[in-house]
């Protein structure tokens, strides 16, 4: 069984980002960059599924510019077999890359497809789901339990107030929620194994594929800034401010 | 008597309540019960000098109190003393670019100028796990090391002015941001480290680093104790390090336990050592990491992979303090220079397997500067009174072997109360005698934090 896992390049959620003066997007110069969290979780759950002698083969896949095999990389030290880059230089958006992947999945015939629920930068959770539309495959989203079972999967769905349990039959779509799993370190030994598994570079025309933008970003604003807070000596002095400033009492 | 300082102070700066005086009364040690007769919240240089003169007029000691993170005792006061927190005057009043020097009061928290300096695209190198309540003033006054000190140096490294109100009530003002001042007896130096015995540090003048380049951390597993300082040496001799810790594998258990964080490593080894380094270093560290496993020192590693990972692997060093408090450890807080370490490390070993040998023993520290933290948990059946003084009777046979290495018995934490019967262990009677003779100078009245330190 093949398991397919896109991951993304993003910033690294530990840092601060900024707003260009221009408004025209994030800051990306120096920026340290990281696999999306998410997409971590994919790998994890994908090497889990060979660990436990369900899967034979994961292949990580980046969508993006040649940087991004800083993160394949990473990918093939967290226990991927083999990478592919399908390279570009375009600002690649969630369609263009459901499509791309599409066109690499009918090479690839993977039996599932892993993706990370959304990505921190874009937050447009929509990826995975646009790739299951063109693919025609079946999607278990928000996942946050995976078990094969009877040439299926049971996939356990984080929903709005609940859980909710589906089956899908393969070859399927999986997009990981956070309690998924946690993902492991990679090991120094990984890392250097990791430099020898191939890493198959192609570009989006290789692959036949227009991946050129089709919405435009009009303006990037920082959220507001918050007031700081002021101590009050009194209650009273509370409830008139909540009464009078605030208006959340009558 | 003690109305006198509702005159002294404006309203709302002085309390007597019981629950306030249990919580500014003691810091992170937990051996002494609090008892402070008030505590006072001066806002200005003013106050404090008004309340030093006063208290010297009527005899009142008086414990300086910053982010009582200490554990050593240091900010304990159990004697009716009036504590004098600085918890008011945070405030960092002047930034001077060309200079890279910030003014902040004493009670500015350490993780507050770090962001600060962050702000301007500096840094303030000195951090510690304690370093989000610790305050400015309370680094000085005990000479603050923590995890980054074998690149960085210690807290003193970074006092480029204080501002002191002495025991006898005068305002003195040590080298104000001067790189270079050959004009005597730098006073600055005696505050740092002299644990409020001396005068009240009110003011502070800190030199910025720059922003340090992006750092990786590496995780390594070491089977053998003596096989850390091969490591590290091995380390060392090719690349610069901004840190190297070790742990032993039960302070990762609880740690573990208390996070609920997962093994860095895929087996359990007996000891670790963490390490960060510049990112642009990394093809130096693997080769490093290659020789030390080819070498049998080293079984296994883990490498981040983001800042994100980078900070979830020091939360398994920087969470152990927090992780073992429960335990109610007797700590042990000791240095040697690096050189000695071999012989000392087993020297230790042998000493605490004969003398603990029903207790808990968590191993941790800062070793690239010589420094261990050894901690001995006390068994849940034990009454705590009989465990400390199980731990006092073992700690002059601890503290000789340091001796024996012209070591430290307080590497970091200070002296305060809890070291104080030992400090002749490190410390020479003529020096002692030098330190009491400065002591009534500074301190005529005997005010200034007394029992502590000396």
């Amino acid at each position: 069984m093949k398991v397919m896992v896109p991951v993304k390049r993003v910033v690294d959620a530990n840092v601060k980002v900024r707003v260009k003066p221009d408004n025209t997007g994030v800051d990306l110069t120096n920026v340290k960059m990281a696999v999306n969290p998410f997409c971590e979780i994919a790998i994890e759950e994908a090497v889990r599924l060979t660990e436990a002698g369900l899967a034979t083969e994961v292949v990580a896949v980046a969508v993006g510019t040649s940087a991004c095999q800083e993160q394949l990389r990473t990918c093939l030290a967290l226990g991927a077999d083999r990478a592919v880059l399908i390279e570009t230089d375009e600002d690649v958006q969630p369609l263009g890359i459901a499509k791309a992947l599409k066109a690499l999945q009918d090479k690839e015939n993977a039996d599932i497809v892993i993706f990370g629920k959304q990505s921190i930068d874009g937050d447009n959770s929509q990826t995975g789901q646009m790739f299951a539309a063109l693919a025609g495959m079946p999607q278990g989203t928000f996942a946050s339990e995976v078990t094969p079972e009877d040439g299926k999967l049971k996939v356990t769905r984080e929903i709005d107030g609940g859980l909710q349990t589906i089956s899908v039959s393969l070859p399927a779509v999986i997009t990981t929620d956070l309690r998924l799993n946690e993902p492991r370190y990679a090991s120094l030994p990984n890392i250097m194994k990791a430099k020898k598994k191939p890493l198959d570079t192609m570009s989006a025309a290789d692959l036949g594929v227009d991946v050129a933008p089709t919405v435009e970003v009009v303006s990037v604003e920082p959220p507001e800034e918050r007031q700081a807070g002021v101590k009050v000596e009194t209650v009273d002095e509370l409830v008139d401010k909540l009464r009078n400033e605030a208006k959340v009492i009558t | 008597m003690l109305e006198a300082l509702d005159e002294l102070f404006s309203p709302g700066c002085v309390t007597r309540a019981a629950d306030d005086l249990a919580h500014w009364g003691r810091d992170w040690t937990t051996a002494y019960k609090a008892a402070p007769s008030a505590v006072v919240f001066p806002k200005s240089i003013h106050e404090v000098v008004a309340l030093v003169r006063w208290a010297g007029s009527h005899g009142v000691a008086l414990v300086p109190s910053g982010g009582r993170t200490g554990l050593s005792g240091g900010a304990v006061a159990n004697h009716g003393e009036v504590v004098v927190s600085f918890d008011r005057m945070n405030a960092i009043s002047d930034f001077r670019p060309a200079d890279r020097l910030v003014t902040c009061q004493a009670g500015v928290v350490t993780a507050n100028l770090q962001g600060f300096a962050t702000e301007q695209g500096l840094s303030y190198p000195v951090d510690f796990a304690s370093s989000g309540s610790s305050q400015i003033g309370g680094n000085i006054a005990t000479n603050a090391g923590g995890i980054k000190v074998i690149r960085y140096g210690l807290t003193r490294d970074w006092v480029a002015g204080l501002t002191v109100v002495s025991g006898s009530g005068e305002i003195l003002e040590c080298n104000q941001g001067l790189i270079k001042n050959a004009t005597g007896y730098d006073l600055r130096h005696l505050f740092v480290g002299s644990e409020g015995t001396l005068g009240f540090i009110v003011e502070a003048q800190m030199r910025l680093a720059l922003a340090p380049p992006p750092q990786r951390v590496m995780v390594l597993g070491v089977p053998r104790f003596a096989d850390i300082l091969e490591v590290l040496s091995a380390m060392q001799a090719r690349l610069v390090l901004s840190a190297f810790e070790f742990f032993a594998d039960q302070a990762l258990a609880k740690v573990m336990a208390h996070r609920d964080l997962q093994s860095p490593l895929s087996a359990r080894v007996a000891f670790y050592a963490l390490i960060e380094f510049d990112d642009d270093a990394l093809e130096e560290a693997t080769a490093v990491f290659e020789h030390c496993v080819a070498s049998g020192w080293v079984v296994d590693a883990v490498l981040s992979q983001s800042d994100t990972q980078a900070g979830q692997l020091w939360q398994l060093r920087e969470a152990i303090s927090e992780s073992i408090a429960p335990f109610t450890p007797y700590k042990n807080d000791i240095s040697v220079c690096i050189g000695d370490m071999p012989g000392f490390l087993d020297a230790v070993e042998m000493l605490v397997a004969r003398e603990y040998p029903d207790f808990e023993v968590c191993w941790y520290g800062h070793i690239g500067d010589g420094n261990l933290h050894l901690n001995i948990l006390k068994p849940e059946s034990m009454d705590t009174q009989a465990f400390y003084a199980r731990c006092h009777e073992i700690s002059p046979k601890v503290f000789q072997a340091v001796a024996e290495k012209n070591g430290s018995i307080s590497a970091e934490h200070g002296v305060g109360l809890l070291k104080r019967d030992f400090l002749g262990f490190s410390r020479s009677p003529a020096e002692i005698g030098v330190m009491r003779g400065l002591k009534g100078v500074l301190d005529p009245h005997g005010i200034m934090n007394p029992g502590k330190l000396l």
